[in-house]
């Protein structure tokens, strides 16, 4: 690393490499595909609540769907009103 | 879509989770690599969808997680089989419709002609049979393209043809040659001659040095307008002789009948035979026939054909009218009025070039018979060119 990184990398906060993050993909209000799941803590239709690796996404809103579900991703369709996220 | 086809065809279980967190039981079937879809939340639990494989399996994660699982349904091709695996038959019947289909489709079993005019259409459809295009043919083993080049080259009316095969279909278009005009060469010198014999009734000569007076009788072959011309210094000059010759001719046709004939009369009594065509293979329906030994039939053939299309299926209904055979002897009258209607039809085929102008017929007994003998008297143009230095020997 050069001399003149090191003082803008300390500014920076610490992340956590790109890979680990979740990715998170809406389609408008209808859909929403979540990669990097760690599995399902609440699944109601109002709200279904994701783990991942360093946070859980809560998805709120009506009639919701796990349509598609696997280890590490899951689609969720329904009319989603919000999106909140805990870390 | 893709995908549904390959859960149907690997089969998969629909079933409910009951339990108090049965997203724990989610979660520990995903650890497990289960694969889930359609899970909806309903009432006290869930639904979801898995592998009819995966299911064998999932017991165990089920009691780890607290959950009770009752399937709701089954479906997909194993269920399927499964459940009609007594009734061999019905498999086989399915199997056998949908060999049938696909076997059915590599052939031609409707072709539709469009664009003919002077050619008729049994007359183009036995041609695109001799090259390969017909009902019944194997579509694999045709080339369309050559087929329809050999169906040009066959033909010299054909002017452009293409064949378009959809399915089982085949429509067939084709555009029929313009014949080009035949152009008289005007600059050959020639003579104008008589084709039959006859009274010249008017000369209308174009060109040329006419040879004969109106009103006088000429010979088959006769010079009526000459070519020839010579000018008032004697010299001579060859042109491109050309007249309309109407004359006065006669034609006599001669009609026997013998008197006693043989009538076939029917009796009343008709048979009706049905023939199935399917694909071309004709299965008689009904068979029999008449007590006599002589017989008339006529065909009907009716082929359905929605929308403009020729299905390969029709039903073929025979008459058959028995016939009874009795010799009988011809009147005077009943000879007379036979052997005219021969006459007209002469005069009508043969006589076709002529104008009739005076008609008549002499009947006279002849041996046994009756011979009717007929004069016609005609205008005609009898006019015909030769080039000079070509006369036919006849």
């Amino acid at each position: 690393m050069s001399k003149k990184e090191k003082p803008i990398r300390r500014f920076l906060p610490e992340l956590p490499p790109m890979t680990a993050l979740p990715c998170i993909e809406f389609s408008g209000n209808r859909e929403v595909v979540i990669e990097g799941s760690k599995g399902v803590l609440e699944y109601s239709p109002d709200c279904i609540r994701v783990n991942t690796c360093c946070m859980v996404i809560s998805v709120s809103g009506r009639e919701l769907n796990l349509r598609c579900i696997s280890d590490t991703a899951l689609i969720i369709d329904g009319f989603i009103t919000a999106a909140e996220f805990s870390v | 879509m893709l995908l549904n086809l390959l859960r149907c065809l690997r089969g998969y279980v629909c079933f409910t989770v009951c339990g108090t967190y049965p997203e724990r039981f989610i979660n520990i079937a995903l650890k497990n690599r289960l694969r889930l879809w359609n899970v909806v939340r309903g009432g006290d639990g869930l639904t979801a969808c898995m592998y009819m494989r995966d299911y064998l399996r999932v017991r165990r994660y089920a009691r780890a997680s607290g959950v009770r699982l009752k399937i709701s349904g089954r479906k997909g091709l194993p269920t399927l089989l499964r459940r009609y695996s007594d009734r061999v038959g019905l498999v086989i019947g399915a199997a056998a419709f949908v060999i049938t289909v696909f076997v059915m489709s590599l052939f031609v079993w409707s072709i539709d002609i469009t664009g003919l005019e002077d050619i008729s259409e049994s007359e183009m459809r036995a041609l695109l049979a001799e090259n390969g295009i017909s009902v019944g043919a194997f579509k694999p083993a045709v080339d369309y393209q050559s087929a329809a080049r050999s169906v040009m080259l066959s033909d010299s009316r054909v002017g452009w043809i293409a064949v378009n095969v959809t399915g089982s279909y085949a429509s067939v278009e084709i555009k029929e040659q313009t014949p080009s005009p035949e152009v008289p060469d005007i600059d050959a010198p020639c003579n104008v001659k008589a084709r039959r014999d006859g009274r010249i009734i008017r000369i209308d000569a174009e060109q040329g040095k006419t040879a004969v007076m109106e009103g006088s009788g000429i010979v088959k072959g006769q010079l009526i307008v000459s070519g020839v011309m010579e000018d008032q210094l004697g010299g001579v000059r060859l042109v491109h002789a050309a007249a309309t010759v109407l004359a006065e001719t006669g034609y006599r046709a001669q009609f026997r009948l013998s008197q006693r004939v043989t009538v076939y009369r029917p009796t009343g009594e008709v048979k009706r035979r049905l023939t199935a065509d399917i694909f071309g293979i004709k299965l008689p329906l009904t068979v029999g026939g008449v007590s006599t030994v002589d017989m008339l039939s006529d065909d009907v053939e009716e082929v359905p054909a929605p929308l403009d299309v020729q299905l390969p299926a029709g039903l073929l209904t025979r008459r058959i009218y028995a016939l009874e055979r009795e010799e009988a002897a011809l009147s005077r009258d009943e000879a007379k009025s036979i052997l005219l209607r021969e006459a007209q039809l002469y005069e009508a085929f043969t006589l076709s070039d002529c104008t009739v102008k005076k008609r008549s017929f002499r009947l006279a007994e002849d041996g046994g018979g009756y011979l009717l003998t007929a004069d016609f008297t005609c205008e005609e143009d009898v006019a015909y060119q030769e080039e000079i230095g070509e006369e036919k020997e006849e």
